[in-house]
């Protein structure tokens, strides 16, 4: 037949994915059809020859197999048949993209360095975020985040739960026994033992987790290791700890752990009457609250290490260490002298974060500022403290602007278009916990076996206790735009951003019941969603946008106020913004922050403690960081106060600036545009510090 | 003359004792307004005035400034109007 003869004759060869050369057939086209999509024997006949003569006629010799699967997807269009042409997708990058990612670093997220894992890491979320939104996410959901309506937050880490809280009494229990390990280890019977299995067990769940790994009580879980240490061993246990999570030894696309410490001077009250666990996994006979001198050694350790920086002065950008301040804080003895110590550290390098559990409440954070309040079933399981492990399975995190833009001014408008925005934002989160439970459902053989394995008779992650995050950009924005006024600047303007949060909190309330999950508001760090929605509004509500979205729009340095906070430009006296962005802090249950961004000054240690307190007593704020400004110097590797352009030191040019971008501090260099125009606006409070009698004092 | 802000919330068990001193305060000629945490203006009052549970009973001047409150206990009405009369006219 003539056609069986010019298919023999075609001398065209296939370079196919499986890195090798093949013949032509036109039967693999027949048979990767009927594999993965639901067309019958005859069309995909019918499309292989087609594509055939194609081919054929252009007289090609040799053929790329992307290039046969585009061209057959052309047929799959021509016939109307859109969803099999979705199912036969190939999911890649262009020559050129993968080219300029080798060559340039990737600035979405400023924790990653630059290098050849980071390359690898990149490449793998690039698929993986197709695949999400083609095959995770259904189109309405897809097309959500493409429009920026709402952000699905790592896309490209689909397979993965979000962040998780995770217990140190799991390992000291259990040691280290982890699914296709070569090798268990036992409990550890030493503390530096202990401190290698945390390392690796956190190295081992970054794997298995999009975003932060917190830890609960740190200090407090060592202490009964370290019974009869001395002061230097403690410190040199200290510093090991901070470098071991600092350090991007052993992590993930060469990327540094997110670890959050959160630590207590005092027992707090859950903790106190838990039999501790010592050494060898052993239950020591004592209880937690019998080993507070050697928890609250630890904690001041730790906080010696940070002063001190790394071996140039910088601060550490992780672990972030969170204290916890609660009643009970107040009670401890020697409190006064830790807070002014954890104060000068604040001051000196800014690494603390305050967290206040006022009244009743207790908190675990895990992310950069998320933060779960404990309930009476997790009191139950703090007598057991190796179940306390949370995760949040995805934030999802709604373009508020948007919404804005969108009611034009009318009221019933907008609030039913947040609920719309919402309940997309739950659909999503349906859609992925259907994913991770697919996945989970393999067990200890599957993909997440980590997530899956048993140790103590229930399954490692523990969904019936997973959250589900719903964020915000842009409250002030959407404010903004409805009431002609930023949050700031009036009473009423301020009432309406409460209503909408207030709104928003309602909501959740009422969809967690329908869906029986835990849906939770989250302020979202939003270090690259702030620039993104503010990018994406300028394309499609232009020209209103151009004159809402923050930053500098000649320099594309453009983005949305972060989640509920108040304009970082805005001069507002510190402890009125810590106030008042704080009556948002009791509706967002997922935990807030307040930043308060100090420059170059260094307050003294005094106005800080007095500050904190203030802050603990007289408002509802949940959270806050004080944050200092840093120059690096590549060249002699000193560091000073201050973003500067030249080496106060050497006077090279070669410096980085380093501050907090969003939840972290992290070197300038890797920042995206929008955070940059953020960080120019930025007020650093210099009307609220002072200089007295030769002390720098912040003004509370 | 003074305001009474009440805040409850339908589930509450404490509210409705607050609910009747708010009414017998009202029959007196006060000015009190009702807020339900349940709602969205309520639950924005709450949140702006720092209410962070129910029942409670805010008593502010003319300004909106606060004169005196009860938060998430309920007083008597005596209590109250110990501070209503010294501000009354």
């Amino acid at each position: 037949m003539k056609e069986e003869f010019e298919t023999t004759d075609m001398a065209l060869f296939v370079r196919t994915s499986e890195e090798s050369m093949h013949g032509w057939d036109r039967q693999r086209i027949v048979d990767a059809l009927l594999r993965e999509t639901y067309v019958d024997l005859d069309t995909a006949r019918e499309i292989a020859k087609e594509v055939e003569d194609l081919i054929l006629t252009s007289k090609i010799k040799m053929i790329t197999a992307p290039l046969i699967r585009e061209l057959v997807d052309t047929k799959l269009i021509e016939r109307g048949l859109e969803q099999a042409r979705k199912m036969h997708t190939r999911l890649g990058m262009p020559l050129y993209d993968v080219d300029q990612l080798i060559l340039h670093p990737n600035k979405e997220n400023a924790n990653v360095p630059h290098g050849p894992e980071a390359t690898n890491l990149t490449l793998a979320e690039r698929i993986k975020k197709e695949y999400a939104l083609l095959s995770v996410f259904s189109e309405e959901i897809a097309d959500a985040h493409m429009r920026g309506d709402i952000h699905l937050h790592d896309l490209g880490f689909i397979d993965r739960p979000y962040c998780g809280g995770q217990s140190l009494e799991y390992i000291k229990r259990f040691g280290l026994s982890l699914p296709n390990s070569i090798a268990l280890a036992k409990p550890a019977k030493h503390p530096e033992v202990l401190l290698a299995h945390m390392v690796k067990f956190a190295a081992a769940l970054q794997s298995h987790f999009a975003g932060a790994i917190g830890w609960d009580a740190v200090n407090i879980f060592f202490a009964p290791y370290l019974v009869g240490m001395s002061d230097r061993e403690l410190e040199q246990l200290a510093q090991m700890m901070i470098f071991e999570f600092s350090q991007q030894a052993v992590a993930r696309g060469g990327q540094a752990i997110f670890t959050d410490l959160n630590l207590y001077w005092e027992i707090p009250k859950h903790f106190e009457k838990v039999p501790a666990i010592g050494p060898g996994g052993e239950m020591t006979g004592k209880t937690y609250s019998e080993y507070i001198e050697e928890a609250q050694r630890f904690v001041w350790a730790l906080f010696d290490v940070f002063k001190e920086g790394d071996g140039s002065g910088r601060p550490f950008f992780f672990p972030k260490p969170l204290v916890h301040i609660t009643e009970k804080f107040f009670q401890t003895p020697r409190h006064m002298e830790f807070l002014y110590h954890i104060s000068e550290v604040a001051s000196e390098k800014g690494n603390t974060y305050y967290v206040f559990d006022r009244g009743e409440t207790a908190k675990i954070s895990e992310c950069c500022r998320l933060s779960f309040k404990l309930e009476q079933s997790d009191f139950e399981d703090a007598q057991q403290p190796w179940k306390m492990r949370y995760c949040a399975l995805q934030n999802v995190t709604l373009n508020l602007p948007r919404i804005a833009y969108l009611a034009k001014g009318d009221d019933t408008k907008l609030f039913s278009k947040i609920t719309e925005f919402m309940e997309l934002a739950v659909k999503a989160h349906l859609e992925k916990k259907q994913f991770i439970e697919k996945l989970l459902s393999l067990g200890e053989k599957g993909p997440l076996a980590l997530l899956a394995m048993k140790r103590d008779g229930t399954p490692y992650l523990r969904m019936d206790r997973a959250t589900f995050l719903i964020g915000m950009v842009g409250l002030n924005e959407l404010v903004q735009i409805h009431t002609g006024q930023e949050m700031h600047q009036s009473k009423q303007a301020f009432k309406f951003g409460l209503k909408v949060i207030a709104h928003m909190k309602l909501l959740v309330e009422k969809l967690s019941e329908r869906h029986r999950m835990r849906f939770v508001l989250e302020q979202t760090p939003a270090e690259s969603t702030a620039y993104r929605f503010a990018k994406l509004d300028l394309k499609y509500h232009s020209p209103k946008s151009g004159y809402i979205v923050k930053g500098d729009l000649s320099r594309g340095e453009v983005y949305y106020t972060n989640s509920t906070h108040l304009n970082v430009s805005a001069p507002i006296n510190p402890i009125e913004r810590v106030k008042q962005e704080g009556l948002f802090h009791p509706l967002i249950e997922a935990g807030a922050l307040t930043h308060l961004w100090i420059g170059e000054a260094k307050p003294s240690k005094e106005s800080i403690a007095n500050f904190v307190i203030k802050t603990f007593r007289q408002t509802q704020n949940d959270q806050i960081a004080f944050s200092p400004e840093f120059t690096t110097c590549n060249a002699c590797h000193r560091t000073s106060r201050g973003l500067q352009a030249y080496c106060s030191y050497c006077g090279s040019k070669e410096v980085d600036g380093i501050t907090r971008i969003t939840g972290y501090f992290t070197k300038l260099s890797s920042w995206n545009k929008g955070k940059m125009g953020e960080l120019r606006n930025r007020y650093r409070n210099q009307a609220f510090i002072e200089t007295r009698g030769g002390e720098t004092v912040l003004l509370a | 003359m003074e305001l009474i802000k009440v805040f409850t919330k339908s589930k509450c068990p404490k509210c409705p004792p607050v609910k009747e001193i708010a009414q017998e305060l009202k029959k007196e000629g006060l000015v009190v307004f009702h807020y339900d945490l349940d709602t969205m203006d309520g639950l924005a009052e709450a949140s702006f005035r720092g209410i962070l549970s129910t029942p409670s009973l805010v008593i502010e001047d003319e300004e909106e400034k606060e004169i005196a409150s009860w938060r998430g206990i309920v007083p008597t009405l005596q209590e109250v109007k110990r501070y209503i009369s010294k501000r009354g006219p």
